[in-house]
């Protein structure tokens, strides 16, 4: 079977000859290479406005050839970093799974394949669009469908179906052990969502925590940074999520609910243990907290993780401000924010409620009691609305709405007194909490539902969530959106109905807010009763002038320093809305940086 | 009787690789033979202990520079029996397409490989360019001439670029043309007949004591131990093929045996090409999240396949992490290559113990991993 | 396949004391056994067509302080393997030799001692080195080994502040 030998056989090699060979002369090899294939991996190209800087190509990298560069001539902006990838060649193995794992799809790679240098540390590069020898090399293997390295699909969340609007039952159901760990295993770690976030949580911390099903590591990340994560965890405005860098091609990581699953799921024990971790014995002195809404709770935290002794009055009968008299129940479950409350309680913060500062006892008074005070007070009037017929007594305003609401529903206070037909104005999300709330309390009344609303804002634009506006569709809710009030009409003493106009623009051309009508086109929205919801205020009565006069308060707010202190009264610290604005984390990030500053404050004091 | 010590390596125009053996001689016959392995021990197995699943990808093909795509075979098949998965049935044809041209490159550099231990270099450079113009085709496939990356668990990582099949029928044609030629220049070859016939011997009874896989078993005990007969993989069960067998294991008939398979690769190509389905996925996922979470279910599981030199496999162990628990790489040429040279390199003469190396299939990276 | 491996197994479970045995595929089966049967299970399994060792090896189970051996075989006739799994202690691995059954072991055997530092009594030459040179801290494939750790205090760091200077985007 073997082949015979044959002295002749061999010779039949001679015919290649005179043949033309197969190989390349050397001179083509510099000046005339050969062009790789379509999918060639080759060196590097970056397009530097497509590329976040978010790392990931770094992380993925198996050969530790990338490393992220800072460029000091890029700008920081939401969402991105002003970092590159820089490649070591010496190191890369030319995989391409950076070019697939890239969330941003800016990183490709060329058919260029020749780099020669005598000099081993000349192998490191950061190459833009135009590659690392700037000469606009052909573009070689890019990522596609099929390479994709990312989960771009978030897990579903279930939500409760349209008969939700029977009762109060929270909407989103929250996700299981399962769904959790897969929604945690998409994140990239990149880090930008913590940039992001007000309070600079540690975002991608505490997902990989879920990853790795440790829990209470997981709260631990929480508390690092928000000790009121159960709230947040639920109606938090998850600016994380908007600048989430799979969000550039697919889907956000529902940063949200993973928190939520943290605090949900997290064995009592572990959860206090870890809260309680960073709680220290008082050594340090005393602060008073004005107002115990997300600001003064997450102040109150921090000084007592720094040593201090907190004392947080409180005008109303339970603390929490706007998480326990705002948010619908709905949304916010009593029992979240009363784990939150009841947390820090345990640490040993002290709640003093039915206490208004400013009658109960005065700013002075608290001035000589507390080595520092942090004003916290929200805003907690609702701003009225200058329209005829504004002074009728079934006019109703959100924030005492909510408040009474949420009351009804711990069975201390009656059910408001809700009519038939209503209508509410505004678009925001206070406005659609009022609605909806509105619904279900009418639905528990009358068996049925009869909400309007009106906003200034058309439906594309509406300043609301647009889950608020979708379910608040599906529960029956009938909007005129983009139709501004003009009138609440009144017949016999009696409220009739809202006069509306279609709205032409809101602001005029100076940027002013200063709504145009189209008076042909208006309706009358049926309703016995109006709620408006058209913005909240400071209340600034306990602020005696003496003080007031040092301060600076610009439009409502309050104008500190960057850790919360007011510059002339440097015992004074205020925060959250007063400051920034309503917004739950935002206020949660200045009670903290208030803590520190205060702690810096007395530290500096006591030299 | 004098001995005296030389050394066949790391370093030598007749050794595949950096693998040394240290013999001592007596005249020009080896008395002992110590295999000296290590120079190309990088320690893959750690290293694939810390990476990602994913990121061992780049990492693996290099265990073996002329036939890579055996270890992402293997790497893939064990993690897609861990993870449960079902490659797409287009993923599995492209596969054998690609085992089947890196088993054509590396056949043909190894008809080519004789020729530096016997001074005929014609087929070497005959070889070299012969397996350039396949690696032409697998950068067109893969985007990398060597080190492919293609097979991933899951499937492959990109469908087939447009008309490469016509390229491959082609290269099919072109080689049924051309390897003949090898036999002409070098399998009837006088010289190389006085050099491997009735030489370097590997009866049966050493195959099973040393544990020889592939070519050297299948010419020495005439039985068709292929694993993609015996053990079919990917689609292997669904095209025909001979598995060539021999009683009578010297190295011509090795080389026979090898000239002869290249001729079954070439006529399974033009299986896979003509029965390869036209449309549909080529990839499906292995593990949810993003590849810097992949997960594979806990357990263990040994994935071979047969390479061009015998059984080639990977034991996998997973803890259920991102990361492997455990990796253990069987190189095919794992037995001969130490125990084989140390027993049976002996009573040689010096100038066949490169022979020797060259027909029995020694390839030291992947021995010394 | 199925069928005829269920029935190996069961040929094997009578033969000998296996503690566990797990189907991995349509094609592969381990089982797990005493250190002491190791031997005779071997032999058994080589008589009845496993007449092939593929692979030796070892697995650092360090959370139990054990090793794991493995012993994985071929059955060419059948197209089946076997993982033969058993226990050692991790303190002071010993054990014995298996090249009078599988005389091909004996590199397996040497590797698994240079990289996991298990002894192999009977086998003389399994303390020799194999891979490493000159090897200077405890067997590397070991979890509580750290490559990166054993790098750093051997060879120098690179100067990234010097590499960081070099040029981006191909410009200076």
């Amino acid at each position: 079977m073997n082949e015979r030998k044959s002295f002749f056989a061999p010779v039949k090699a001679w015919k290649y000859l005179l043949r033309r060979p197969v190989t390349i002369l050397k001179k083509d090899i510099f000046e005339n290479p050969r062009e790789g294939s379509d999918m060639y991996r080759g060196f590097h190209q970056n397009d530097w406005d497509k590329c976040v800087g978010c790392g990931t190509c770094e992380s993925i990298c198996p050969t530790n050839a990338i490393s992220m560069v800072e460029i000091a001539s890029l700008e920081i902006e939401d969402g991105k970093k002003n970092e590159r990838p820089g490649f070591d060649y010496g190191r890369c193995s030319f995989c391409a799974l950076c070019v697939d794992i890239c969330v941003s799809d800016s990183l490709k790679m060329s058919k260029e394949y020749l780099h020669l240098s005598k000099d081993a540390e000349s192998f490191y590069f950061i190459p833009d669009i135009n590659g690392i020898h700037n000469n606009k090399a052909k573009q070689g293997y890019v990522r596609d469908e099929t390479s994709e390295l990312l989960d771009l699909v978030r897990v579903k969340m279930e939500h409760e179906d349209v008969s939700r609007k029977n009762s109060f039952i929270e909407i989103v159901k929250g996700y299981s052990m399962e769904m959790a760990l897969a929604e945690s295993a998409r994140c990239v770690e990149c880090g930008i969502c913590t940039d992001t976030c007000p309070a600079h949580m540690n975002i991608p911390e505490y997902i990989r925590s879920i990853y790795e099903n440790d829990l209470k590591g997981a709260i631990t990340h929480l508390y690092k940074t928000n000790p009121l994560s159960n709230v947040c965890g639920r109606i938090c405005t998850h600016l994380c999520e908007g600048a989430c860098s799979l969000a550039i091609r697919g889907e956000a990581i529902s940063i949200r609910w993973l928190k939520r699953y943290i605090v949900d799921n997290t064995p009592m024990e572990d959860y206090e243990e870890a809260v309680l971790s960073f709680v220290t014995e008082p050594v340090n002195g005393k602060v008073g907290i004005v107002g115990s809404g997300p600001s003064g709770l997450s102040a109150a935290y921090y000084l007592r993780t720094l040593g201090y002794e907190v004392d947080v009055y409180e005008q109303r009968a339970i603390p929490g401000g706007v998480i326990s008299y705002g948010g619908p129940e709905y949304r916010l479950p009593e029992a979240s924010v009363q784990k939150d409350i009841s947390m820090i309680e345990k640490t040993g913060v002290n709640f003093i409620t039915n206490t208004k500062v400013g009658t109960d006892i005065t700013l002075a008074q608290l001035e000589e009691k507390y080595d520092a005070v942090f004003l916290g007070i929200g805003f907690s009037l609702s701003r009225k609305l200058n329209i005829p017929g504004n002074d009728h007594g079934d006019v109703e305003y959100a924030i005492p709405f909510l408040a009474q609401t949420r009351d009804y529903l711990r069975d201390v206070s009656k059910m408001p007194d809700i009519h038939e037909k209503v209508v509410v104005i505004g678009g925001g999300n206070v406005a659609f909490d009022v609605a909806r709330t509105l619904l279900r309390l009418q639905i528990e009344k009358y068996g049925k539902a009869d909400v309007k609303m009106a906003s200034l804002e058309h439906r594309d634009i509406l300043p609301a969530d647009l889950e608020e506006l979708e379910e608040g569709e599906e529960e029956g809710i009938i909007g005129s959106f983009g139709y501004g009030p003009e009138e609440i009409v009144i017949k016999n003493n009696k409220i009739v109905g809202l006069k509306v106009n279609k709205v032409l623009s809101i602001f005029d051309e100076d940027n002013n807010f200063n709504p145009s009508y189209d008076k042909s086109d208006s309706h009358v929205i049926e309703a016995t009763q109006v709620y408006i919801s058209t913005g909240q205020m400071p209340e600034y009565d306990m602020i005696t002038d003496e003080i007031k006069e040092k301060m600076e308060i610009v439009r409502g707010k309050i104008i500190t320093a960057e850790n919360g202190q007011i510059v002339n009264v440097p015992w004074l610290f205020a925060g959250g809305d007063i400051v920034r604005g309503p917004d739950i984390i935002n206020g949660v990030a200045n009670g903290h940086d208030s803590a520190v500053g205060i702690d810096k404050y007395l530290q500096s004091k006591k030299k | 009787m004098k001995e005296v010590k030389l050394f066949l390596g790391p370093q030598h125009p007749g050794m595949h690789g950096n693998y040394s053996v240290h013999m001592y001689v007596d005249g020009d016959i080896i008395k002992k033979a110590r295999p000296t392995p290590g120079f190309l021990h990088r320690g893959f197995e750690k290293l694939m202990e810390r990476r990602l699943w994913m990121g061992n990808l780049a990492l693996i093909p290099r265990i073996c520079v002329v036939e890579p795509d055996i270890n992402e075979m293997v790497y893939a098949q064990g993690i897609e029996t861990l993870a449960n998965v079902e490659v797409p049935e287009k993923a599995h044809w492209i596969r054998m397409l690609i085992l089947e041209m890196a088993r054509l490159a590396i056949h043909i550099m190894g008809l080519g490989g004789i020729g530096g231990p016997t001074g005929m270099y014609t087929i070497t450079y005959w070889a070299i360019a012969q397996r350039d113009l396949i690696l032409d085709l697998f950068e067109e496939i893969t985007g990398a001439r060597v080190y492919h990356m293609y097979i991933v668990p899951g499937g492959v990582r990109k469908q087939l670029p447009v008309g490469i099949l016509d390229k491959v029928s082609k290269l099919l044609d072109e080689l049924d043309v051309k390897i003949p030629e090898y036999k002409e220049l070098a399998l009837k070859h006088p010289i190389i007949h006085k050099r491997i016939k009735d030489n370097i011997m590997l009866p049966a009874d050493v195959v099973w004591e040393l544990g020889v896989t592939g070519i050297g078993m299948r010419s020495a005990i005439g039985k068709e131990y292929d694993l993609r007969k015996v053990q079919p993989y990917a689609r292997y069960d669904q095209v025909e093929f001979d598995v060539p067998i021999a009683n009578y294991s010297d190295g011509l008939t090795r080389m026979n045996t090898k000239y002869k398979e290249i001729f079954q690769s070439i006529r399974i190509l033009r299986q896979v090409i003509e029965k390869m389905p036209k449309e549909g996925e080529v990839r499906t996922r292995v593990s949810t999240g993003s590849a810097l979470r992949w997960t594979v279910p806990a357990g263990m599981v040994y994935s071979a396949i047969e390479s061009s030199r015998g059984e080639y496999g990977y034991f996998i162990v997973s803890d259920g992490k991102e990361m492997p628990y455990r990796i253990a790489v069987r190189g095919a040429s794992f037995p001969q290559g130490l125990l084989g040279i140390e027993k049976y390199l002996v009573g040689h003469r010096i100038d066949d113990a490169s022979l020797w190396m060259d027909t029995m299939g020694v390839c030291s990276p992947e021995i010394d991993r | 396949m199925m069928n005829s491996m269920n029935n190996i197994i069961k040929q094997i479970d009578d033969v000998l004391t296996i503690t566990n045995s797990e189907i991995i595929t349509n094609r592969q089966f381990a089982i797990d056994i005493n250190s002491g049967d190791v031997h005779q299970s071997l032999a058994y399994l080589k008589s009845i067509g496993f007449t092939q060792l593929s692979i030796l090896t070892c697995i650092d189970l360090i959370a139990n302080n054990e090793f794991q051996l493995i012993y994985i075989l071929n059955n060419w006739e059948l197209g089946l393997f076997v993982i033969v799994r058993t226990i050692i202690p991790r303190d002071n691995p010993a054990f014995v030799t298996i090249i009078n059954i599988f005389p091909g072991a004996k590199y397996y055997e040497r590797e698994v001692h240079e990289f996991f530092g298990v002894t192999f009594e009977g086998n003389d030459s399994y303390s020799k080195p194999l891979l490493l040179e000159i090897w200077d801290d405890i067997p590397p494939l070991r979890k509580d080994f750290d490559p990166q750790v054993y790098s750093d205090s051997k060879f120098p760091k690179r100067d990234l502040d010097k590499i960081y200077r070099s040029k981006i985007g191909g410009v200076d």
